[in-house]
């Protein structure tokens, strides 16, 4: 197996970047919202890590997508405990009907 | 390569390294205290503990262990050293001006629990989890102000975000709490995840995330390369413009300010105003810090790339303070329009930091004889002041918000009218935060105000631009008097309807007493300016 370079993982991540960008903006459900934000982390996990390989960054880059999986897993664990109790209230998790408050 | 060197020392077992590591767990020690009082409030409720001892105790000796701990560090500080001290291998950084920020965030914390104490938002059920979401939150503010790592800024981010998420949605089955939460855990999430990705690309580029070594690296990356055509110094760009993404998310600046009012409309007062003066004071200081360092001595490449990020945030701090002040003005809900003033006093505070690159760019030419070398901290003081200041007026409004709703089951402005003769009290508070809020003379917003735009003043000199920034801070001060003022008159001179809810509170209560202590706050930070102007200033010589 040959080395495919940074420039190849860097498109990986850029295409999960925008994939998870695009996901944000257009989905109306509160929890693939959250998705897209996953990929967003993730597409930022594989630049790190890949950095972390090709340029002076070295370890620091493997340690930093470390942490970043940890912050994801606690973010996405309050965000679904938020969007359940938006649940509870509004028995919807459509972002768009939460719109009392406006002004 | 700061890890690498953490595990060797782990894994050296080195006498030398292990006092270093020591030493860094001393510094560290008002954090420390603040985890174990989080860890304790979770054990007192397994162990039925809390039923005796209320868990306010806990939070509150953590809080006041913590700044006492914090004052000491600044009086030991002062007596041996003044060399800045990096702490675990340079993750963080150990200097006057992140002692002055994490005692401010203490000495905010016990303020923020006296007064979830005296309006008893959390029940007794609840208190433990509110109050570790509390002390939580303020580690990472303080993680925030200390940072000297990429991975530290994105840490201590995430950990001042995601307990406030949790705090916003804290009153259970409340329609619009929840929805409030929603938003904000929504914007956050993404804004961090855009945020991560810029780190993510200056860190490759530039191929460290030490805060001291991004000024260097980045001139070298600019002297290799052929100038803003280039790639990779477009990546750059890309990556810094990413990263304000995030920061103005925390500063709740135009753009990305949408949350800001819905999550203070629909979350308790309290909380408003814990999120309004604490999360807005550890972004600026992380702010401070990044854009410092990234300027580093001003010097060729680094001279266009601090003008032109100050330029920017300026622009960016007109439109906000404008559009704040706008919004705010047609707002009926009191907490809504507080938010809206949030959103403009975002703005004036970023004048100072975008006055600061501005003044920075110039640093090594010869051209601004005189006092110039001390511009720079004077911006600062301006901003550290100001962020003091800001401190006691906000929550003085925030706490007489919740007081009154406790009463009244209201947060309409309208149902504040002639509260001055049931309450003169609450009424006269008010009116002093309000008062300062617009920057009156003899109120310390006036000197917050005052030191802010004496040195947007000074960048004036630099650039022309700074003229516009100055101009636009000056108009909306006068904005800013209608609606400030609306409130103060409401609850002063207009009469109590007949079937309005009675409202009573005796001046010698322990609600009021803390309400004048807030406001009595603010009129002695406008007569007697010298000592913390003094410590602010010494604060921001820390950073040059």
């Amino acid at each position: 197996m040959g080395d495919v370079g940074l420039n190849a993982y860097l498109m990986v991540g850029a295409v999960l970047f925008v994939c998870g960008v695009v996901c944000m903006a257009t989905k109306r459900n509160g929890i693939g919202v959250l998705m897209g934000v996953e990929l967003v982390l993730n597409g930022a996990n594989v630049n790190f890590v890949a950095f972390s390989r090709y340029t002076s960054l070295g370890l620091d880059g493997q340690t930093i997508a470390l942490f970043v999986i940890v912050l994801a897993a606690a973010e996405a664990a309050v965000a679904l405990a938020i969007a359940l109790n938006f649940y509870n209230n509004h028995l919807t998790i459509d972002v768009d009907r939460g719109n009392e408050l406006q002004g | 390569m700061d890890f690498e060197a953490l595990f060797k020392q782990f894994l050296s077992g080195d006498v030398a390294q292990q006092a270093s590591i020591l030493r860094s767990l001393t510094i560290f020690l008002p954090e420390l205290v603040l985890s174990c009082s989080i860890v304790l409030m979770l054990v007192a409720r397994l162990v039925s503990l809390d039923r005796i001892i209320p868990t306010h105790w806990f939070a509150l000796l953590g809080g006041m262990a913590s700044f006492v701990i914090v004052l000491f560090q600044f009086w030991e500080f002062g007596n041996s050293q003044t060399v800045p001290v990096e702490v675990f291998t340079g993750l963080a950084i150990h200097d006057e001006f992140s002692i002055f920020f994490r005692g401010f965030l203490t000495f905010f914390l016990v303020f923020v629990i006296a007064l979830t104490v005296l309006t008893g938002i959390p029940d007794d059920e609840d208190a433990p989890d509110f109050y570790s979401l509390l002390c939580g939150a303020v580690i990472g503010m303080m993680l925030m102000s200390s940072a000297n790592h990429l991975l530290m800024l994105f840490i201590g981010i995430e950990m001042a975000s995601v307990p406030s998420y949790a705090m916003t949605g804290f009153l259970k089955g409340k329609r619009r709490s929840s929805e409030a939460a929603l938003k904000f855990v929504v914007y956050g999430a993404g804004a961090a995840g855009v945020m991560l990705f810029g780190i993510s690309l200056l860190t490759g580029i530039l191929g460290t995330a030490q805060f001291s070594e991004l000024a260097p690296r980045f001139q070298a990356v600019f002297a290799s390369h052929a100038g803003m055509q280039d790639p990779a110094t477009r990546c750059v760009a890309l990556a810094l413009l990413m990263i304000a993404v995030g920061f103005a998310f925390k500063l709740s600046l135009v753009p990305f300010h949408f949350w800001c009012p819905d999550a203070f409309h629909g979350a308790p007062a309290e909380v408003g105003g814990f999120l309004s003066v604490g999360s807005k004071a550890a972004a600026f200081a992380l702010l401070v810090r990044l854009t410092t360092s990234l300027a580093g001595d001003g010097s060729g490449a680094l001279s266009q790339l601090s003008l032109s990020c100050g330029l920017g945030l300026g622009l960016i701090a007109i439109v906000t303070t404008t559009f704040g002040n706008l919004a705010a003005y047609s707002q009926q809900n009191i907490k809504r329009m507080l938010a809206y003033s949030t959103i403009a006093h975002a703005g004036y505070m970023l004048m100072a930091v975008s006055a600061l690159l501005v003044l920075q760019s110039v640093q090594t030419d010869l051209v601004f004889q005189g006092n110039h070398q001390e511009n720079g901290p004077r911006a600062m003081e301006g901003l550290l002041y100001y962020l003091c200041v800001y401190l006691f007026m906000n929550l003085g409004a925030f706490a007489i918000v919740a007081l009154i709703r406790n009463q009244t089951y209201s947060e309409e402005i309208d149902d504040y009218k002639g509260l001055a003769q049931q309450v003169p009290v609450l009424a006269i508070c008010m009116a002093i935060c309000m008062f300062s809020l617009v920057g009156i003379p003899p109120l310390g917003g006036f000197y917050g105000k005052a030191f802010i735009f004496a040195s947007v003043y000074e960048a004036t000199n630099v650039h022309w631009f700074m003229w516009v920034v100055l101009a636009a801070g000056g108009l909306n001060t006068v904005i800013s008097l209608f609606y400030y003022l609306r409130v103060a008159k409401t609850m002063c001179m207009d009469t109590r309807p007949a079937d309005a809810v009675p409202v009573s509170m005796a001046a010698s209560s322990s609600p009021a007493l803390y309400v004048m202590l807030v406001s009595g706050m603010v009129v002695f930070l406008g007569i007697i300016i010298d000592p913390l102007s003094k410590v602010a200033l010494h604060a921001a010589h820390a950073l040059f």
